[in-house]
């Protein structure tokens, strides 16, 4: 591994941009994530911007329980962002469902069936602190050797 | 009927400007939008078919999942409604606290509604200052119920938890920073002349249109209908308050109205904390059968559960009728078609304040 690699590595994790989506939650976990925007949080000091657009995106957030409404959507747009890329499920509902995994729900938990999960923060739903813990932990992975690992 | 238009844009389900997934079809002529058409569904989980046949003590927890960000009206909501069925009244202190709590849930819902206005038409300056002071409102309500978003503070009877009187005292503190800061933000959107610029006229929608197509909230109270459901209310009858509405019926009156309804909630909150009763915080009943429609003022309007329970206290129906359903409606029939940009078919949306989760429950 080279010298570059390793100038490469060190950028990379600084640079992280970010898009959620929600597949069916409550609102409660769309709004920590907002939250992790603000100037306490502040997100944007490890170099982490959330931009909402997927093709552009490194990180995916997944908040939800996989409504009926994404069966033949959350793939499509999980294939649109470039490599390389990783996703997080964000509160309960990705996980397990939480309180909607009932009979006669809809929802079809849990999201990692659908689209590859990397790292999960449970909660309900989970504080902006431990949703930017999930993100930091990942952003030194999502491109740490990725030529050597690729090509 | 087919129409030819020049260009049909949709906008979304995906959308940097949309907290949660949406769809708007817009149909343009150039620059102009002639008509649009909300498509939802994106996020139908159904919970009114989880909650049939479930005992009260689960469907509360239910309820307040119907939204993250009013919950605690939609517990206030079910949890009198099952009082109302049951005969069930709340100890004086708790009846306080409970508007406390809500009151403090409307604040951080409308900076919250601002902070998205102000992010969509691109002031991210203004946008992150009441995205801070919402934390700050948001600590406060931490510091009353011991959660920030599913509080499950209001049981049938009382409240949850008491208010400790050095707690009392740092809310009165925390809100006089609140009312300081946001009297500033107030007075910088209401005189940011490119604010003015994207907000003053954009996206009009007059009274009686509003009254026609049933606006609701302060979507309707910017546009110069007095209707609040707190008016009936005892507990903020007791209070007493008066609802803010101004007759611009624009984005800017929006936006205004819940800036000046915060400002009106900290004063509700002043109130109710000087007429703290000493006293328990629950009062004895138990859940038992009957069929009962509630109202009540959510931070986007007027919130009905149509509740019908068994003597066992479980929920046989229950239906549920949120604001933001009517403000979307209005929205896309009455205010967009006719604005002059696409940018402000986003803005004129994200003034009205939508919440698709609880639309869709």
């Amino acid at each position: 591994m080279g010298i570059l690699q390793n100038v490469k590595n060190a950028v990379r994790q600084r640079s992280i941009h970010v898009a959620y989506v929600d597949v069916g939650s409550c609102n409660g976990c769309d709004i920590e994530i907002l939250a992790c925007l603000a100037p306490r949080y502040d997100i944007e000091q490890y170099g982490i911007y959330v931009h909402n657009n997927p093709r552009e995106a490194d990180i995916l957030l997944v908040i939800g329980a996989y409504t009926p409404g994404w069966a033949d959507r959350l793939l499509p747009l999980w294939e649109k962002i470039p490599d390389p890329k990783v996703a997080i499920a964000i509160g309960n509902c990705p996980i397990s469902g939480c309180l909607f995994a009932r009979p006669g729900t809809l929802i079809h938990p849990p999201v990692a069936a659908h689209i590859p999960i990397s790292a999960e923060v449970p909660g309900c739903p989970p504080r902006p602190t431990e949703i930017l813990q999930a993100v930091l932990a990942l952003a030194p992975e999502v491109f740490r050797d990725y030529e050597v690992r690729v090509l | 009927m087919r129409r030819i238009v020049d260009v049909s844009i949709p906008l979304g389900p995906i959308h940097p400007c949309f907290k949660e997934p949406a769809r708007i079809k817009c149909e343009t002529s150039g620059e102009r939008v002639l008509a649009v058409e909300v498509e939802l569904g994106y996020m139908k989980k159904g919970i009114e078919r989880i909650m049939r046949g479930r005992p009260w003590q689960e469907v509360m927890f239910l309820a307040e999942r119907v939204c993250g960000i009013c919950s605690v009206i939609h517990n206030m909501v079910f949890i009198e409604g099952m009082e109302a069925i049951s005969g069930i009244s709340p100890a004086p202190r708790a009846a306080l606290l409970r508007v406390v709590a809500n009151e403090l849930d409307r604040i951080q819902s409308h900076l919250l509604a601002n902070f998205s206005y102000c992010y969509t038409i691109e002031h991210e300056t203004l946008a992150m200052y009441l995205l801070d002071l919402r934390e700050q409102v948001m600590d406060l309500l931490e510091r009353l119920t011991g959660a920030r978003v599913t509080c499950a503070y209001i049981v049938p009877g009382g409240v949850r938890f008491d208010l400790r009187d050095e707690d009392a005292a740092l809310i009165r503190a925390g809100l006089a920073e609140v009312t300081r800061a946001s009297a500033r933000y107030t007075r910088i959107f209401e005189t940011g002349p490119l604010i003015g610029l994207r907000s003053r006229g954009v996206g009009i929608l007059t009274a009686k249109a509003a009254r026609e197509s049933h606006a609701v909230g302060p979507t309707a109270r910017g546009s110069g209908i007095s209707e609040d459901l707190r008016l009936r209310h005892p507990t903020y009858q007791q209070i007493g308050f008066s609802p803010v509405v101004r007759s611009e019926g624009d984005c800017f009156a929006r936006v205004m109205v819940r800036f000046q309804e915060v400002q009106e909630s900290i004063g509700i909150i002043g109130r109710c904390l000087d007429a703290l009763v000493q006293g328990p915080i629950r009062a004895g009943g138990v859940c038992g059968a009957g069929k009962v429609s509630y109202s009540g003022e959510a931070p986007r309007g007027e919130l009905s559960y149509l509740i019908t329970t068994d003597e066992a206290g479980r929920v046989i129906d229950i239906a549920i009728q949120t604001p933001s359903i009517m403000n979307i409606e209005v929205c896309a029939h009455r205010m967009i078609p006719g604005v002059t940009s696409l940018a402000d078919v986003t803005a004129t949306f994200v003034s009205a304040d939508p919440c698709i989760a609880c639309t869709e429950r």
